[in-house]
């Protein structure tokens, strides 16, 4: 552990990743100070707006990076959004790895009929092209959640709100953070079979060691044995996987935004904020800033993810070492 | 080989009904009103009438019953006719765009396969070619520029993407327009003396002599195709670098070398086509990159496909043409996959032995 530690931060390439991690880090904690929040704001996370007029204007003292169509500030949406993203990948990357594991750990250790069917469902899920079945997921559910009444799926969606955003899960979920519960909900119902798939090959390959053999000879527990001797074999593949996918989960998650199913008009969300440069597709030479400020941010966010786990996967796969210190 | 082909197969009907299933399950989540534009086209608003057709649809059915119904269609009581089934390839009806969503997927999916088509060549070959130059170049430069492009490549969002090239070739330079067809070219097609065989514009301009219009056509398509394109390249070229340079340590290839083969020939007809096969298995990936970013780039780009329609239907709740395209979608993933799989086992020895 340490050792992979000393490798990641040596290695140029993921030294590029943890910086530009931190940086983003610094720019979420310190939002309130970078873009505060104008006094009567009843959300902080809404963009303020400067006048209603539709034209985007370009970048000026008051507004640094310019303002998008019905003038919401382009600097106030970057900063704020950094924290929406964030919360998005990190709780869609936890809730992904979470139910991954559990059902590959469980077929892999079981084996026999379980096994099957739980492969079976993995495959099936994987059968659905990933954007497509978010898009689907995330329309029926907004559906569903419109008509205020969602039974058992509103228990679940008070349960997300509390871990992404710390609400209280007895209290109604607010309208603007429930569409963006649909889009992350989507994405983590859809999103988790890599990690089950890959637990539960290494799983497979653990179970047959002398050790976990010995384990299971002097009569140690199935829960036991799962999570005490095989688990922690697996941990550092999950890393590498969870590393990679939060990149794509945002930027799946700012897809449904562009296509205005994600977070609300207004809502500090680097997707959302692109989806106002649709309509100016004709006259953007001259409204360049709509599009490249909030482009950037996601890109050099993803892009960070990435490099990460670029790198881990290079330092834990050991038939990749020596392969040269990534760039 | 037989058995492993048997054995794919005995799987697939699995997997088919179960796709159906879950797409099921998110059909039950909606109401029977939501649900009754499987079967008629225009949902009525009145509370009395719509009654009647809950009623006469099934729509309160248990949920396997209004499964098997959806699966093989369901009797009028009152005229006798059959409405919905989507074996019978009855997916219902759109709201969206008005008349079945088989309808308006058959006259949406040329535009898409066209394309497609038209993306396949030059994202399959430049991906490959991108990466056996990482892989001959190992550690070197060209090797690590490579590298970068691939991995901020994989970073850009598609949207991204496809908003800077169309600012740049179209806001500024006014090169490659949006759209699929310049209004003059479209009058063309739409005019009697111009037969549209396949509804493939580039095709059928050549079919009709009309270059012109073949070139409009392809005018339009290129910064689609570039977008579609370089999503793909990037993974491409780590594939194929990975699978090129576990091939180019074999010790074949120094006894190609010691025969005194000039060194391209030992890259282009020693190692390349062993390093091909893993590509081969991804050609699945390749598909679902390419239908997810189907989505975005023709709603970027205002291209009347599948995917545009999809976006346009998700964005009004229209979930009955967004399940009936997701079912669609899925189909094709599958029996590609298994087309996939197979020649995989034609092409490796090694996979049919399991």
């Amino acid at each position: 552990m340490k050792k992979t530690m000393k490798r990641l931060l040596t290695n140029t390439t993921s030294l590029t990743g943890i910086l530009l991690l931190l940086a983003f880090t610094v720019i979420a904690i310190a939002a309130p100070w970078l873009a505060p929040p104008p006094e009567n704001a009843r959300d902080p996370y809404m963009i303020p707006r400067d006048g209603f007029r539709t034209e985007p204007a370009s970048p000026s003292a008051e507004h640094p990076l310019g303002t998008t169509e019905g003038q919401y500030d382009i600097l106030y949406g970057v900063v704020w959004g950094t924290r929406t993203a964030f919360r998005i990948g990190v709780v869609i990357t936890a809730c992904t790895a979470i139910i991954g594991l559990t059902i590959g750990s469980v077929g892999a250790y079981y084996g026999g009929w379980i096994d099957d069917v739980l492969m079976r469902i993995t495959e099936i899920f994987q059968a659905f092209p990933f954007l497509l079945a978010a898009i689907t997921l995330t329309s029926v559910l907004q559906t569903i959640y419109g008509r205020g009444e969602a039974g058992p799926l509103m228990f679940l969606a008070r349960l997300l709100a509390m871990v992404t955003f710390g609400s209280n899960p007895m209290k109604d979920v607010d309208p603007v953070q429930l569409q963006i519960l649909t889009g992350m909900l989507a994405i983590i119902a859809f999103g988790w079979m890599t990690y089950a798939r890959v637990i539960r090959g290494n799983i497979m390959v653990v179970r047959e060691e002398e050790y976990a053999l010995a384990a299971r000879a002097i009569g140690v527990g199935d829960f036991r044995i799962l999570t005490r001797h095989l688990l922690p074999n697996a941990v550092f593949p999950v890393l590498v996987i969870a590393s990679m996918n939060t990149g794509a989960y945002v930027l799946t998650f700012a897809a449904l935004s562009f296509l205005g199913l994600g977070a609300q008009r207004g809502y500090a969300d680097w997707g959302q904020m692109i989806n106002f440069a649709r309509n100016w597709i004709p006259s953007l030479a001259q409204h360049w800033h709509i599009v490249t400020y909030p482009g950037l941010a996601i890109v050099l966010f993803v892009l960070a993810w990435n490099l990460v786990g670029d790198a881990l996967r290079d330092i834990l796969d050991p038939r990749m070492r020596g392969n040269g210190n990534g760039f | 080989m037989t058995t492993y082909i048997i054995r794919r197969l005995l799987i697939l009907p699995v997997i088919v009904v179960g796709v159906t299933m879950l797409i099921f399950a998110l059909l039950s989540m909606l109401t029977p009103y939501e649900r009754a534009s499987l079967y008629v086209s225009d949902v009525p608003k009145r509370q009395g009438s719509i009654e009647g057709i809950i009623e006469k649809y099934g729509l309160n059915d248990p949920v396997y019953v209004q499964y098997w119904h959806w699966m093989v269609g369901r009797k009028d009581p009152d005229t006798g006719e059959i409405r919905g089934g989507i074996l019978r390839g009855e997916l219902g009806f759109s709201q969206t765009l008005g008349g079945p969503v088989l309808e308006v997927l058959r006259r949406r999916l040329p535009a898409t396969a066209e394309l497609a088509v038209w993306a396949a060549v030059p994202m399959i070959g430049m991906g490959i070619l991108l990466g056996v130059l990482s892989a001959v170049h190992h550690n070197r430069l060209v090797d690590q520029i490579l590298r970068v492009f691939s991995i901020v490549g994989w970073s850009i969002p598609t949207f991204v993407f496809g908003l800077i090239v169309l600012m740049v070739f179209y806001a500024k330079l006014g090169w490659f327009p949006p759209g699929r067809l310049s209004n003059w070219a479209s009058q063309v097609v739409q005019a009697d003396g111009f037969r549209q065989y396949t509804h493939l514009h580039t095709l059928d301009a050549l079919l009709n002599v009309r270059f012109d219009v073949f070139l409009d056509a392809l005018r339009h398509l290129v910064l689609p195709i570039t977008t579609l394109a370089y999503l793909n390249w990037a993974y491409l070229l780590r594939v194929t670098r990975s699978s090129m340079l576990d091939v180019l340590r074999q010790e074949y290839l120094v006894t190609a070398r010691s025969k005194g083969l000039l060194e391209r020939i030992v890259i282009m007809r020693h190692a390349l086509p062993n390093a091909l096969i893993p590509i081969i298995t991804v050609g699945g990936l390749i598909l679902v990159g390419l239908m997810n970013g189907v989505v975005i780039t023709e709603t970027i780009f205002n291209y009347p496909g599948m995917g545009s329609f999809l976006a346009q239907a998700a964005l009004s709740l229209d979930a009955i043409s967004v399940l009936g395209v997701t079912l669609f979608s899925s189909l094709i993933l599958v029996l590609g996959n298994l087309v996939v799989d197979v020649f995989y086992g034609f092409v490796d020895p090694r996979i049919r032995l399991e």
